[in-house]
């Protein structure tokens, strides 16, 4: 059985940071049942430009995005099957993992975390693979 | 949402990743007929301790994990579709294939290998998707 593949666009347009800025992926893809999104980093929702702060700060961003993003094609955080995390500096490994156990109280993804130098300043980015 | 999404529990009590470590995370998720696991590091597996080595020590210990997590739920090396192997420098990528090539010696799963900054001074971790 061939699988259909179709892209998946946020509803509020200021989060589709790739056609914003203007590069060379999609938002997310989605194969069969399974939705795979591009990391994510912190944007500002109303204005569409990065929004640079705290590990703290741009976890909470990324992970509201991230909903919005999910529910725009039918999904949802909790369907998130797996994550993985990229941080500027392992040292704040605890900073990010504090505010992401907010977003998921229960039976949270199987999920990655290494440390790698990120662009524009930003301190995190998050992709995620998620059941539609 | 017509796939479901299990959360695999620990086959061993080391595995707890959440529990030993407060890492927000499932050791696994089965979805699709695939299985996405949390970066796996050199822990003990029934103590949960961490096991600080070479890149050869630590390879082993993750891959002998590794066995003993997908033959619990039904997998086997044999049956892993992709690995991000993710070492703490480039230099060391001929020490981790010695090792690498004895546990997945016939039709090698796809693979990527980053060098990135680890958590708590390890020096090795992989991320393994594998058909359930």
């Amino acid at each position: 059985m061939k699988l259909t593949r179709e892209i998946i666009q946020p509803k509020n347009p200021k989060l589709n940071v790739s056609k914003n800025f203007n590069l060379p992926h999609s938002p997310g893809v989605k194969v069969g049942d399974f939705i795979f999104l591009s990391g994510m980093v912190s944007i500002d929702p109303e204005t569409g430009e990065r929004a640079l702060g705290t590990v703290a700060s741009e976890t909470r961003q990324i992970l509201t995005n991230m909903s919005h993003m999910l529910e725009s094609a039918g999904s949802s955080l909790a369907n998130i099957v797996k994550v993985n995390v990229f941080l500027y500096n392992m040292l704040e490994f605890e900073n990010m993992n504090a505010v992401y156990r907010e977003f998921f109280p229960s039976a949270p993804p199987a999920r990655t975390t290494c440390g790698v130098q990120l662009t524009g300043g930003l301190k995190i980015e998050i992709e995620c693979v998620a059941l539609a | 949402m017509t796939l479901h999404r299990e959360v695999l529990e620990p086959p061993m009590p080391g595995f707890d990743m959440r529990k030993e470590y407060g890492h927000h995370q499932s050791v696994a998720i089965r979805a699709g007929g695939l299985i996405y696991i949390s970066g796996l590091l050199p822990i003990n597996p029934e103590t949960g301790e961490r096991e600080h080595g070479t890149v050869t020590s630590e390879t082993k210990r993750i891959f002998e994990n590794l066995k003993i997590l997908l033959e619990a739920n039904g997998s086997s090396l044999d049956r892993i579709v992709q690995i991000h192997a993710m070492i703490y420098d480039r230099i060391e990528y001929d020490v981790l294939n010695r090792m690498y090539r004895n546990y997945v010696p016939h039709m090698p799963p796809a693979r990527t290998v980053w060098s990135v900054q680890l958590e708590a001074g390890f020096k090795v971790q992989l991320d393994v998707v594998a058909a359930a």
